[in-house]
């Protein structure tokens, strides 16, 4: 059993302690993906064009969070740029004004 | 009864050998598929190497850098947006009537993001080697909008445009104009086999839309309006990086066939068309030898504009490149490069538009004239699924839709940037170069920094650009 996750699809046939024989059909063990059709992690598992456009539940979630973080991440490029830019800026006009200011004379 | 019994095993073994055959041909269709996408991967390399050529010394790393980031954004916006887009929007808004076939219904089911058929699946083996083929096109569509803004643009504006570039507006006119179920095609027998205007009109069209926004480079116009001309920095590596572009090109254009082995010839063109590999590749070899023939002679002989001509001749051929004879790309490809430099430098001297790797002209200019040239030498084909010739009218259609598609959805998206301040770098960074401001590193050693940067003057001499650039900047400021 898997430790936390489980994420296979329901349509995999779990046969844990079988002998090598029992799923010699062909030399990708097959059988057990036989109900299947996408069964990638979180995935429906479901025959497509039946009902596999119906995402289950987590796989869906699992979308919408990609969704989210891609947001996310242009938003992050965007705030990181500007902070970046505009501290330069500050900094090349600080030099800059500090360039301008007469030195101090002396005794003053 | 043993003839029956025979003829019984016959049956099954025919049977067997027929599925064995299907499957052959669907593992060949995935390796097929496969193989162009890694070739395409050039194209991003030459993309790279080609801008970071172009770029002046203190750029290079920001300028590579945005074609790596290129991938990063547009893959998965791509993928949660753009296939969608495309899969589902064939009959257009509103859908267009019953000439829309069932076939866009059933793709749209594996257009979403949470279909079944974006994982392993023991269904459909296709689907998704063909979505990577898509992506890479809207890599490339987005990559020919980057050149065109260096040197000034933020990465970050660049990568927001880059994903609606790439991910929307390019592939919405290919689901109009670029596939089986489209409404232009199917309507009006518009005919882009290869892309001229899919891809390249469109992205140079929203290109010149969001250089309107993002103004020239510090130092690039006199007062007087004339064009002062920055040198690349290594016009090698900007030469070597559109060879490049060149050899991903006959992947792109592999990658635009459909394979059909279920029928004679066993290609067809995306509308679903008949038409063979080798032709096409006899298409896109005659159009690199016009396009430098062309460029050489319109440009007297300029390295990057004999180049770039390659590129703009093969552009200009691509709508038609199922169906053209090798002498009418070889004639089509010499006189629009010849027209691209023309107006590569039209739109940098009269229209004053600082586009660094002239991508208006070479994608733009060459992308709508290949839908043009289809109207005048390939009129009367078949297209697409109804069977509508393709004609001059409905290639003229595809202009008025594509153009202003492109152009005003780069306007206003660079506008808005622009009003909230975070389209361009401030002056002084612009100024001191990108690299140091944005990653601290300057790619070249001490000795090779220390080399002055020129800068040609509108009457031709060379002279050190620094006091040009900070008179330029300091005006600036002070506007």
């Amino acid at each position: 059993m898997p430790l936390l996750i489980d994420s296979a699809p329901d349509c995999i046939v779990q046969n844990e302690g079988a002998t090598p024989d029992d799923d010699s059909l062909d030399f990708i063990l097959q059988d057990r993906y036989a109900d299947c059709a996408g069964f990638g992690t979180f995935m429906p598992g479901s025959t497509y064009g039946e009902d596999g456009s119906s995402a289950e539940t987590l796989y869906y979630i699992l979308t919408w969070l990609g969704i989210v973080v891609t947001v996310a991440a242009l938003l992050a490029w965007v705030i990181y740029e500007n902070r970046q830019l505009v501290g330069h800026v500050a900094r090349v006009r600080g030099r800059r004004t500090a360039a301008d200011e007469p030195p101090p004379e002396p005794g003053v | 009864m043993i003839d029956f019994l025979i003829a019984q095993v016959d049956s099954l073994e025919d049977a067997a050998s027929a599925e064995s055959q299907v499957l052959d041909s669907v593992i060949l269709g995935e390796q097929y598929y496969f193989f162009t996408v890694v070739l395409m991967w050039l194209i991003h390399v030459g993309f790279m190497t080609y801008e970071a050529g172009v770029a002046r010394r203190k750029n290079v790393l920001a300028t590579a850098m945005k074609n790596i980031l290129t991938i990063a954004v547009v893959t998965p916006t791509f993928y949660y947006v753009g296939w969608w887009v495309y899969n589902c929007n064939q009959p257009g808004f509103p859908p267009i009537g019953p000439n829309s076939s069932d076939f866009t219904s059933v793709a749209c089911q594996g257009g979403i993001p949470w279909s079944d058929t974006f994982g392993p699946n023991l269904t459909n083996n296709i689907n998704l080697i063909f979505f990577l083929a898509f992506l890479l096109f809207s890599w490339t569509t987005a990559s020919i909008m980057s050149g065109a803004l260096l040197e000034r643009v933020r990465l970050s504006a660049y990568l927001l445009l880059a994903a609606l570039l790439g991910s929307v507006v390019w592939i919405l006119d290919a689901a109009w104009g670029w596939s089986a179920g489209g409404w232009m095609t199917l309507r009006f027998g518009f005919h882009d086999s290869i892309a001229s205007g899919v891809v390249h009109g469109v992205a140079g069209a929203f290109a010149l839309g969001v250089l309107f926004n993002l103004g020239p480079r510090i130092g690039k116009y006199t007062r007087d309006g004339l064009a002062r001309s920055f040198r690349p920095h290594d016009l090698h590596r900007t030469l070597l990086g559109l060879m490049l572009i060149f050899t991903g090109f006959y992947a792109f254009y592999a990658a635009c066939l459909v394979i059909s082995s279920q029928s004679f010839p066993g290609w067809a063109n995306i509308y679903l068309s008949p038409t063979t590999l080798g032709s096409i590749t006899m298409v896109i070899t005659f159009g690199f030898a016009g396009g430098f023939t062309g460029g050489y002679f319109g440009s007297r002989g300029d390295p990057f504009w004999t180049v770039s001509g390659g590129l703009a001749g093969v552009i200009s051929v691509s709508a038609g490149a199922d169906v053209y004879a090798p002498t009418l790309a070889y004639l089509i490809s010499m006189g629009s490069a010849a027209l691209v430099v023309w107006s590569g430098s039209w739109i940098e001297k009269k229209m004053r538009v600082d586009d660094v790797v002239g991508a208006v002209a070479v994608h733009g200019v060459a992308g709508f004239l290949g839908l043009i040239w289809v109207g005048v030498f390939a009129a009367g084909y078949p297209t697409g699924l109804n069977n509508v010739s393709s004609s001059l009218w409905g290639q003229l259609l595809g202009v008025a839709t594509f153009l202003p598609l492109g152009f005003l959805t780069g306007w206003f998206a660079s506008w808005v940037l622009k009003k909230m301040n975070l389209l361009r770098v401030p002056p002084e960074v612009e100024l001191e170069g990108l690299d140091v401001v944005e990653y601290h590193a300057d790619l070249y050693l001490p000795e090779m920094a220390a080399v002055r940067e020129r800068i040609i003057e509108p009457d031709g001499t060379i002279v050190e650009a620094e006091a040009v650039v900070v008179e330029a900047e300091s005006e600036l400021i002070r506007r």
